[in-house]
């Protein structure tokens, strides 16, 4: 049997558990709520609908993929090692790495299908809005996946060596980080502070740099989006996604499990 | 050259542990031999070192020195594990799963073609006594059933090898004798089976060779009759109708004496001696009930080892 089959194997069942978790229903529903909420804000507004429907739509689709990433993607993996089932398909002629990217192809399944739902939801509100569609949404929502896909190998990452709490508290705090590291950047770059500006510029280039995946505010405005950025910006997603990925194979693989 | 199911050579673990990474030794030069086909009881108390070392076996924790090989494959090859079924201590499972897509994934992920999984798993799941119960959700059986469960998934590659860590724990008598029956079925259809297990009655029931582990180190290993011997190392008598002067006597006499009802049990520390108090209660026109010679038994073993090591 080759590596790949035990990877779909293991991502299948990854899919399966998830799609078992009620937390998991209830983040998709409360994203559906915000998304639909668009409608009634937009009731009260005066004028620039359109914004109002698409800011809400792509925020909610990327806050609420976001908290699906972390806090489904760190249970799942941890809960297989608390749970201690990892014992029985480890102990199998199973490799460490194809049960780590079992387990992320999993979630990037999950992700895919949660960020459709999500996607349908404000696309019906769209249609019922009467709304205009670009093709920069799209791409918007693209970015999104792939920020999702970041995400969930830094959690994945921070899951091969620490606890859930302190994965999901790095986990945030870096996604927090990642959409700011620009404006780090500017504020290191004004400090007198010494070694504040070097610091900032290093932590720019090395942590993951989630605003170049941010097109969210030129896809609502209805600007032109040049598919070279969104390329661009998706290879920094997968490259950035596969480094971290290799990082949790490499702590994993000498990890006893106790 | 025969080669072993299981061969291990001077298998250390020490683990780390606590802030200032403190080092525990958990396994100490553990060398262990067991032949194909045979039934081989780890036993050892609890925190002896079983769990680890079997650990050590099926590639979950990593050896600090040594080596170990299953079927001749060195453990740090994941092909020692194909043909390898393994039942871990606790029923820890993907409880959002029935029965059936429980072994399924588990067959899956060995590789097993769809339809045989189709028509294996009923069976297995008979084997193991949870016919009936494969569309359930594993989070609703009880703790006997999760166990089977686990039993079943061990067994869902037809293995050469089986090892169970602790599979009697927890387990009602009836529990227990399905699962003695499973092992002894795995030896008669030619499989290898390594189990630890804290429950000693049943390791001597079933096993054709034991090792004992004590404080990391294995202390006795060898095939039962030749470590428990033939000699006899007491006799348990029961009587009834003896008079309180002859009870006392004999109480003096006896390494323990409890009452049952009206009958009296005695247990002496020779064979000698209890015949000498057989041939007191006839004499005295007492009724004896049964004699039972002992035999050293596996407890006699693990204690005589445990004396030895806290006199060292």
């Amino acid at each position: 049997m080759s590596s790949l089959n035990r990877i779909w194997v293991l991502a299948f069942n990854t899919y399966r558990e998830a799609v078992r978790d009620k937390l998991l229903y209830n983040l998709l529903l409360f994203a559906a709520l915000m998304i639909a909420s668009s409608i009634l804000l937009a009731q009260i507004q005066i004028g620039k609908d359109d914004r109002i429907y698409r800011d809400i739509g792509l925020s909610a689709i990327a806050f609420f993929g976001v908290l699906i990433a972390i806090f489904v993607g760190i249970n799942l993996v941890h809960h297989e090692l608390s749970t201690k089932t990892v014992y029985t398909m480890l102990a199998k002629p199973v490799r460490r790495w194809e049960f780590l990217l079992g387990k992320y192809f999993g979630l990037l399944s999950l992700l895919a299908v949660e960020v459709a739902i999500m996607s349908a939801c404000f696309l019906g509100v769209l249609v019922w809005a009467g709304s205009t569609f670009e093709m920069g949404l799209v791409w918007s929502i693209v970015l999104i996946y792939c920020e999702l896909a970041l995400v969930t190998a830094v959690a994945m990452f921070f899951s091969s060596f620490t606890t859930p709490y302190l994965s999901g508290m790095f986990t945030i705090a870096l996604w927090i980080i990642g959409h700011l590291l620009a404006d780090l950047r500017a504020f290191g770059s004004k400090s007198d502070l010494p070694g504040l500006k070097e610091l900032l510029e290093a932590l720019y280039w090395t942590l993951p740099n989630l605003d170049r995946l941010d097109i969210k505010a030129d896809a609502s405005a209805g600007n032109p989006i040049e598919l070279a950025r969104v390329g661009a910006a998706a290879l920094y997603a997968w490259l950035y996604s596969f480094v971290l990925m290799a990082g949790a194979v490499l702590l994993f693989q000498r990890r006893d499990f106790r | 050259m025969i080669v072993s199911a299981i061969q291990t050579r001077g298998l250390c673990k020490t683990f780390r542990t606590g802030f200032w990474m403190r080092p525990v030794r958990a396994v100490i030069d553990v060398d262990l031999d067991v032949k194909a086909g045979e039934i081989f009881g780890f036993i050892g108390p609890n925190g002896a070192g079983k769990t680890t070392t079997i650990k050590m076996l099926t590639g979950l924790v990593l050896p600090t020195s040594g080596e170990a090989w299953l079927n001749g494959v060195s453990v740090t090859e994941p092909r020692s594990r194909a043909r390898l079924g393994f039942l871990p201590e606790g029923t820890f499972f993907h409880d959002y799963l029935t029965g059936r897509e429980f072994l399924d994934f588990h067959g899956a992920l060995l590789g097993i073609p769809k339809e045989v999984r189709r028509e294996r798993i009923p069976k297995l799941l008979a084997r193991v006594g949870l016919a009936g119960a494969e569309d359930r959700q594993i989070r609703r059986y009880s703790k006997g059933m999760r166990q089977r469960a686990g039993l079943a998934q061990s067994l869902i590659g037809d293995p050469e090898l089986v090892i169970l860590d602790e599979p009697m724990s927890g387990l009602d008598p009836l529990g227990r004798k399905d699962v003695r029956d499973v092992i002894l079925s795995l030896r008669d259809e030619g499989k290898t089976v390594f189990f630890s297990s804290h429950i000693l009655e049943d390791a001597e029931v079933i096993c054709d060779q034991v090792a004992i582990i004590l404080s990391s180190r294995i202390v006795k290993q060898g095939y039962l009759d030749e470590l428990l011997g033939q000699e006899l190392v007491g006799a348990e008598l029961t009587v009834e109708g003896i008079s309180e002067d002859v009870h006392q006597e004999l109480e003096r006499e006896a390494q323990r004496a409890v009452m049952q009802g009206h009958r009296f049990l005695f247990e002496f520390r020779d064979e000698a001696m209890a015949e000498k108090a057989l041939d007191r209660v006839r004499a005295a026109g007492g009724r004896v009930r049964s004699y039972v010679p002992k035999r050293k038994s596996l407890e006699d073993l693990l204690l005589e080892g445990m004396k030895q090591e806290s006199k060292s």
